[in-house]
């Protein structure tokens, strides 16, 4: 006997001046293994074909599909409806310019802070592309990958207390984007260039440690760790800055 | 400069909460008997820790609240997502941060005026702190006061270790275990206290 599940999905169009923001309530029965991918593509194609919201891979890599599911940031295509109550309720991420329903910008807030951040490899070597590819150490790769992982869903973002307070605190998705390239020995910026790009309010010295972040991650990347190692590192830096200018 | 305010929040953070963990060992000391808290109150007076490093602890206390208030969400737009998030999140450690800074405001109030009232009067005796809790009033300020300056102390000494990197994911919830147990413990502790001056001289 399948369940029958109530979803409660929150609605407003701002391209339509008539929308009023308010919450639609679909009735699915449940199928074996359905995720909520499944179950908003059922409601799209049986119910109502003006629901809007985003998907792209259905396999947790894109990150496109992320929104509050009962309250909590998550993907939807990785989040199966046995795993659920009977009522869903979904909204769209807050954080992010809202584009219709379920679907936000995420795009456009990522690109600044990437801009912002610099998030690209600062190095003068010119580029050979007969030269042997330059060997990096095995664990080191590892290391890197590991903070590679993400897949800038925004959930960190939506989770996090301190963002939802201060627009201009950066979140965990670009500290740790930052750490990565700390990591990379082909990065050939200093820590006092790190230091100015994120040692200040708005990068890591805003972060409360409210680990938001690191629990509704659905990459389970340890965010809330690399904060504080990020932490402890621009500390150290402006320690020793204040000791070398005295 | 945000990262030496940052740096000063936590060392003024460490430095109270070990002192506040301290104070308590030392009031409670009142359960072995009047004797032994007019001795240890005595030797801190002479020595002048209580002169000296009552002010100290007095501006370390408000410079901590300076320190820790650049994060606090003074606008009511900000008190209005942070309240929001944290109903939809259940999240625990989200709840935690708002009951830091609930408390927070609390003992910045009741905090000064009992320093106040410790430092201008001294020396401390457990008979005038026995007669002050007798009075009633001053009963319902602590029995208000303990638990915010525990809470504060053990949340926020949870979240340092959080927020610098001393206890990872993994043993992160074995280690909210262990502060809970700790406030529980100092919550506990400052109960007895209590009920010792109110029965102190009966």
């Amino acid at each position: 006997m399948s369940r029958g599940l109530r979803f409660n999905v929150f609605r407003y169009n701002p391209e339509d001046g008539d929308s009023v923001p308010h919450s639609d309530t679909f009735f699915l029965d449940e199928t074996q293994s359905m995720s909520l991918f499944i179950a908003l593509t059922r409601i799209r194609e049986d119910q109502d074909s003006s629901l809007q919201f985003d998907f792209c891979c259905r396999a947790g890599i894109c990150g496109a599909c992320a929104m509050m599911i009962n309250g909590r940031p998550g993907l939807a295509c990785h989040t199966l409806t046995k795993d659920l109550p009977n009522e869903i309720t979904l909204l769209p991420l807050p954080t992010f310019k809202l584009i219709g329903d379920l679907s936000v910008d995420s795009g456009t807030w990522f690109r600044s802070t990437h801009e912002k951040l610099e998030s690209w490899i600062h190095t003068d070597k010119i580029f050979n592309p007969q030269a042997e590819e330059e060997r990096m150490d095995n664990a080191l790769a590892e290391d890197i990958y590991e903070l590679e992982r993400c897949i800038e869903c925004g959930c960190c973002t939506a989770g996090c207390g301190t963002v939802n307070m201060r627009e201009d605190f950066m979140g965990a998705v670009a500290l740790n984007r930052i750490a990565r390239f700390m990591l990379d020995p082909r990065d050939e910026r200093s820590e006092r260039e790190y230091f100015e790009v994120v040692g200040t309010d708005e990068g890591i010295f805003g972060c409360m440690g409210l680990t938001g972040c690191e629990d509704v991650c659905p990459k389970h990347l340890p965010l809330q760790k690399q904060l504080g190692v990020l932490r402890r590192k621009m500390a150290w830096s402006a320690v020793k800055h204040w000791f070398r200018f005295r | 400069m945000p990262a030496y305010l940052d740096l000063l929040q936590m060392l003024t953070g460490v430095v109270l909460t070990l002192f506040m963990w301290s104070h308590m060992v030392l009031v409670a000391s009142v359960i072995l008997g009047a004797g032994v808290m007019n001795a240890l109150a005595s030797f801190l007076e002479k020595t002048y820790m209580a002169q000296v490093g009552g002010p100290v602890i007095a501006c370390t206390f408000f410079l901590h609240f300076v320190l820790a208030a650049r994060k606090l969400p003074f606008r009511l737009e900000q008190q209005t997502s942070i309240w929001k998030l944290s109903k939809q999140l259940r999240h625990a450690d989200t709840w935690l941060w708002l009951i830091q800074a609930f408390t927070a405001m609390i003992i910045l109030i009741m905090g000064s005026i009992h320093m106040w009232t410790v430092l201008t009067d001294l020396p401390i005796t457990a008979a005038k702190s026995a007669a002050r809790i007798q009075g009633g009033y001053w009963l319902v300020f602590y029995l208000i006061l303990l638990p915010m300056v525990e809470l504060h102390a053990g949340i926020g000494f949870y979240r340092i270790a959080v927020k610098w990197a001393f206890v990872g994911r993994k043993e992160r919830q074995a280690f909210k275990g262990f502060e809970k147990l700790l406030t529980a413990i100092f919550i506990f502790i400052g109960l007895v206290t209590l009920v010792r001056f109110l029965t102190l001289g009966t």
